[in-house]
């Protein structure tokens, strides 16, 4: 990647980021006019300290006949403190809003791109997004953002009070005033990518001590654990001296700040007190002078502890950016506009009849990578229909195309002669009941589970669905029985469990055509020979779709697909391929290795 | 342990590097008391030229306003080496602190480190390490500093005028302890829910975005959606309470510091009326009082810490205060020279094993024996305890009922390093570095030549892909050799074995997890390992155990 084009991303999501803004309403523009507002109070605090002050000091007054400005004193100093309280309290509210509304966002856009696209940029890691991502969002809008708010206009209001009681201190502020950004900026732009280099070194130091404890046992094997120690301590070592080397920099940008904010108040002091000893200036106004400068500076250092949340916050909208911008994996013809399907929506699937044919499909992933090449064949009985070959083949991309969350790069595929890609994704998806590998099950309890494959179900239907499927002969085992709650990751439910209740919503949503990913990867002897039977039996008036590792469990189909490098390479019965197909042979033979391991393990893994 | 000996120890942690630390300590003192001067003096220096001035007399200037520029001078640069110091400091004690800890662990591997077998807890681990990293920087320092400057301040103020001092005193101990103490207290609870919450909605977002197809199928996406709201927004509310915690605790004590001027203001007005002080000197205090609370601010964040960081201490310390499971002879018999006179036979007599804190045993009383060269086999269904035979080979645990012996010398009286000299693993659960390719391998023998690995790397099978990579055995591998299939992985570990050449091998499981394809293809770099060796082979592979010479069941 060109610098150039990461600095036109980071500009970008910068500019992003500040969009985003609106999402807050009006949280965000309160807090920083009550952040000013606080500010005025701090500079009517000085005046009125400073006049009091000169009172007592010089016109030799008790503080009892200056009660009322005590009074005032005290009411500015109560008046500061709750204009900060809410100051905070609103720019969290603010921060808050953008971060719930564009986590819904973020998810939303990633329902809109669709399953394939989840895949290849890892659901773990688009979950961290979505989690800490955009919680490290907070500190930008609610601490960074109302920083850049108060540096801009705190010394200007400090300057237009300043200048007309004394124009030589304001001189001072005028003049040291722009240093401080100059400053901040030629150290800033160097500090930055140091910064950033700490940071990486940072947590390549981090991994490497994780490493090293997972992989302990293994040190420990070629009993290379002890010299390992040695290791970490140089490592760190290393990590030590040149993060000093960035930080001996990096801390140059606050040293300047620091060094010009008090050498002006050195400054500030020196000169009043020398006006003062001349009398040209009156004591209270010196006095005032000392309170502000500091003041006047404070923005600036705050802005500067500010930067990591400035950082994190716009690495995160990089990466949120590119959600927003991504489109979703289709090429060709808009995806699924909306249309009815031929057939209507009978209330059963059973029987119905289709005609689906796939005619010269090709897809890519990405310009290079062909996942099918010009792939055609044609389906019109119920039947169970099987897709082998190794990984990679295309299997999976080829059944996402049939699902709708992919449309062809080229060619079409045809349902009843209609073009998939004219229908409406979620009327087509009525027709489909799908089984992964890994059955998801959502937070609810076990009935709701069930019901999920057909909302208007009544009880009585979901019951016999899971009759059918069997999760009757374990639903007792919980306490609750059908009310049973299903918590964080499937919560106390087995992989074998978890397939029967994919079956039960396959049977209680009765939709004419079934795809299953690899169905038996992970069950037992006894649930998958009952799976096999059961699709045998459901394959006779439903079209059946089983993407295999394991080819055992297919070998009675009448049609298997053989797949390799996007392509299918051969196409018959079990016996049929055994004769014609090389591939099919020693995918058969290969398998046959797990069909004797699994016997011999009598119950597989579980 | 109590949290007084876990910072006890804390700080003995810390005595390799004292002088950086007090150092640290001592630079950070006087920035502190140096602004604090500084604000006063340039107080004082006002009034007086002021007062002179009015008065008509000469005054001696060049001393106050040469003060002044050297105070501040000494207030930046002071701070400049102050945070160069600290943070040297920190970096020293967090590599100290890191080597310390795996010297430690480092005996107590793999048996004692049981409970963090997932990577999950393994991160945790390493998250407390990184929280201790702050304990120096973030907790000590700025409550030494304080401990320091705090009386320091108090005596001068008292010097002047005690009830000011008095009311100074007792702001600073609400700013700095009070309140910080209440923040913890008040945000307690909010903070114990906070986790549970970030795991709800972690696993809701995954959920939703691994079974999308599926959600989408059955119509559900909108429900899950939901729920995913549902869980941020729980979080949010957690979040807020716990925010709205903290601001009310930073405006509280902000009026405390203001309410503590102001307080000063009319006690100072009444002394110099009474003659306790002269009326420069009422700027000064006024001024030192608004510079001296500099020294507790940073108190709240340390509070905020202490409570985690004492925690991941006491984790910690726990772990590493473990007896070794397997205590390492005091006389160690030696058993490398029996290979060379093929001696090496094992034999497992009546072995009866069960894990600590474990309630059933994972062996009882199994006995088998291999001669040197001869090949078994171990069956069972899982949890028969084959693993269980691997791990008590490699000297990991002691054997306490039965015997195994090797070269007819129990291993219980040889050294664990001595033992796993002789053998080698491959089993799926082992293990890639990140680290080159060729890191990766040398770990099994650091003498290796460039033309032994590549020896290794044809047999195992593995240069075809090496070859191909376009850094070939210089290639990085991430995080556990990721960017490797798993085939590629089982390789590479079967190269690690070819070039350790130990005369036991001890198979475990070694074409679990590959394709039956890839399982086909690895198994003939296997029969290549398996040559001249004592191979112990744990399998269901019917092909793998046509190649031994006996099976064993375990039940």
């Amino acid at each position: 990647m060109s610098t150039k084009s990461d600095k036109a991303q980071l500009v970008a999501s910068k500019k992003w980021l500040k969009l985003q803004k609106s999402l807050a309403g009006n949280s965000l523009t309160a807090s920083v006019v009550l952040s000013i507002g606080a500010g005025l109070c701090l500079i009517g605090q000085s005046a009125v300290l400073a006049y009091v002050v000169n009172q007592v000091v010089f016109l030799e007054r008790q503080w009892q006949q200056l009660n009322s400005w005590l009074l005032l004193l005290i009411a500015l100093i109560l008046l500061r403190v709750l204009l900060v309280k809410y100051t905070e309290k609103l720019a969290f509210k603010g921060a808050n809003k953008i971060k719930l509304q564009l986590r819904e966002t973020l998810y939303q856009k990633l329902q809109v791109l669709g399953p394939a696209y989840v895949d290849q940029q890892h659901s773990a890691a688009l979950a961290q997004l979505l989690h800490q991502g955009v919680d490290s969002l907070e500190a930008y809008y609610a601490k960074y953002l109302p920083a850049v708010a108060f540096c801009a206009i705190i010394p200007l209001a400090i300057l237009a009070i300043v200048f007309p009681v004394d124009w030589r201190t304001a001189i001072i502020f005028f003049v040291t005033a722009p240093l401080i950004p100059m400053f901040m900026i030629l150290i800033g732009l160097k500090s930055e990518k140091l910064n950033q280099q700490h940071w990486q070194k940072l947590s390549r130091m981090s991994n490497h001590f994780l490493d090293v404890l997972q992989g302990m046992s293994h040190l420990k094997l070629f009993n290379a654990s002890r010299a390992e120690a040695a290791a970490i301590a140089k490592i760190a070592d290393g990590y030590r001296r040149s993060t000093m080397s960035i930080l001996k920099i990096a801390f140059l940008s606050s040293f300047a700040l620091e060094f010009l904010a008090t050498l002006s108040v050195a400054m500030v002091a020196v000169t009043v007190g020398f006006r003062l000893y001349w009398g040209e200036l009156d004591f209270a106004i010196g006095f005032m002078m000392l309170l502000l400068a500091p003041e006047f500076y404070l923005p600036f250092r705050n802005l500067g502890t500010q930067y990591h949340a400035k950082m994190k916050g716009v690495a995160a909208a990089e990466q949120m950016l590119e959600i927003i911008n991504a489109q979703p994996l289709q090429t060709g013809s808009s995806l699924f506009q909306t249309g009815q399907p031929e057939t209507g929506n009978s209330a059963s699937g059973t029987g119905q009849r289709f005609e689906i044919e796939y005619k010269n499909v090709s897809f890519e992933y990405a310009a290079q990578r062909k996942a099918l090449k010009s792939v055609s064949l044609k389906i019109d009985q119920p039947d169970m229909y099987a897709f082998v070959g190794p990984s990679g083949a295309g299997k999976s991309t080829l059944i996402d195309l049939l699902l709708g969350f992919l449309s062809p790069s080229q060619g079409e595929i045809l349902v009843n002669q209609q073009s998939l890609a004219t229908l409406d994704r979620k009327s087509w998806q009525q027709h489909l009941a799908w089984v992964p590998q890994n059955p998801q099950l959502i937070f609810a309890s076990l009935l709701e589970n069930i019901q999920l494959a057909n909302p208007n179900a009544s009880v009585e239907q979901v019951k016999q669905a899971a009759h059918l499927a069997g999760v009757d002969q374990f639903v007792d085992n919980f306490k609750e029985g059908w009310q049973h709650p299903i918590t964080e990751q499937g919560g106390g439910v087995s992989g074998g469990q978890k397939q029967r209740i994919a079956m039960a919503r396959v049977f209680l949503k009765d939709a004419p055509i079934l795809i299953l990913d690899e169905p038996s990867a992970h069950l037992d002897a006894e649930t998958e020979a009952w799976l096999k039977r059961t699709l045998k039996a459901y394959a006779k008036d439903h079209y059946v779709f089983i993407v295999a590792h394991r080819l055992h469990s297919i070998v009675d189909c009448n049609a298997i697909f053989v797949l390799d490098d996007g392509q299918i390479v051969a196409q018959g019965s079990h016996t049929q391929l055994l004769d014609s197909s090389d591939l099919y042979q020693h995918l058969f033979a290969a398998s046959n290795t797990y069909n004797e391991r699994a016997k011999t393990e009598g119950t597989a893994d579980e | 342990m109590s949290n007084w000996q876990v910072i006890v120890r804390l700080l003995k942690l810390a005595r390799p590097h004292w002088q950086w630390l007090s150092v640290g300590i001592l630079l950070s003192v006087i920035t502190l008391l140096a602004n604090i001067a500084l604000l006063s003096v340039a107080g004082w220096f006002i009034a007086a030229m002021a007062a002179a001035g009015i008065a008509g007399v000469s005054i001696n200037y060049f001393t106050p306003s040469g003060v002044i520029r050297f105070l501040a001078i000494v207030r930046t640069v002071g701070r400049y080496a102050e945070r160069l110091v600290t943070h040297n400091a920190t970096f020293l004690m967090l590599a100290h602190l890191r080597h310390w800890f795996y010297q430690k662990l480092e005996p107590l591997a793999p048996a004692g480190l049981h409970q963090y077998r997932s990577s999950d807890l393994l991160s945790r681990l390493q998250a407390d390490i990184e929280q201790l990293d702050n304990f120096y920087l973030r907790i000590a320092l700025p409550v030494i500093v304080a401990l320091i400057s705090v009386p320091i301040i108090y005596s001068v103020s008292a010097y002047y005028y005690l009830p000011v001092a008095l009311l100074l005193l007792l702001s600073l101990i609400a700013t700095g302890v009070v309140l910080p103490a209440w923040v913890a207290k008040t945000s307690q609870k909010s903070g114990a829910r906070i986790s549970d919450q970030q795991e709800q909605l972690s696993s809701a977002m995954i959920e939703g975005l691994q079974g999308m197809r599926e959600l989408e199928i059955y119509g559900a996406s909108e429900q899950q959606k939901a729920h995913v709201v549902r869980c941020s927004e729980q979080l949010s509310a957690t979040q807020t309470q716990l925010n709205n915690v903290n601001a009310n605790g930073q405006s509280a004590s902000l009026a405390i510091i203001n309410l503590c001027m102001w307080g000063s203001l009319i006690l100072l007005s009444g002394a110099v009326v009474g003659g306790h002080i002269q009326s420069g000197e009422l700027i000064m205090l006024l001024l030192l009082v608004i510079g001296a609370f500099e020294a507790v601010l940073p108190l709240p964040l340390a509070f905020e810490q202490l409570a985690s960081t004492l925690a991941a201490a006491k984790r910690l310390f726990q772990l590493a205060d473990q007896e070794p499971v397997r205590v390492e002879p005091v006389q160690a018999q030696p058993i490398d020279h029996l290979a060379s006179h093929n001696q090496l036979d094992i034999t497992i007599n009546q072995l009866s094993f069960c894990y600590p804190n474990a309630e059933h045993a994972a062996l009882s009383n199994f006995s088998f024996e291999v001669k040197q060269g001869e090949k078994i086999a171990l069956t069972g269904k899982s949890g028969s305890g084959k693993s269980t035979i691997v791990q008590l080979l490699q000297g990991f645990y002691p054997c306490d009922r039965g015997a195994i012996s090797i070269g007819g010398i129990d291993i219980n009286d040889c050294a664990g390093e001595a033992l796993r000299q002789q053998i080698s693993l491959v089993s799926q659960t082992c293990y890639l570095f990140s680290a080159s390719i060729r890191d990766n391998l040398l770990l099994a023998n650091p003498k290796a030549t460039d033309q032994e690995l590549a020896a290794a790397c044809e047999i195992a099978g593995a240069i075809d892909f090496i070859d191909a990579l376009p850094q070939g055995l210089d290639t990085w591998l991430g995080e556990t050799g990721k960017g490797l299939s798993g085939g590629q992985a089982r390789r590479i570990h079967i190269a690690q074995a070819l070039l350790k050449n130990s005369p036991i091998l001890i198979l475990d499981e070694p074409t679990e997890g590959l394709d039956p394809i890839t399982e086909q293809s690895v198994m003939a770099a296997i029969w290549q390992l398996m040559a001249d060796k004592t191979v112990i082979l744990i399998t269901h592979n019917p092909r793998l155990l046509k190649a031994v010479d006996r099976v064993y069941s375990l039940s």
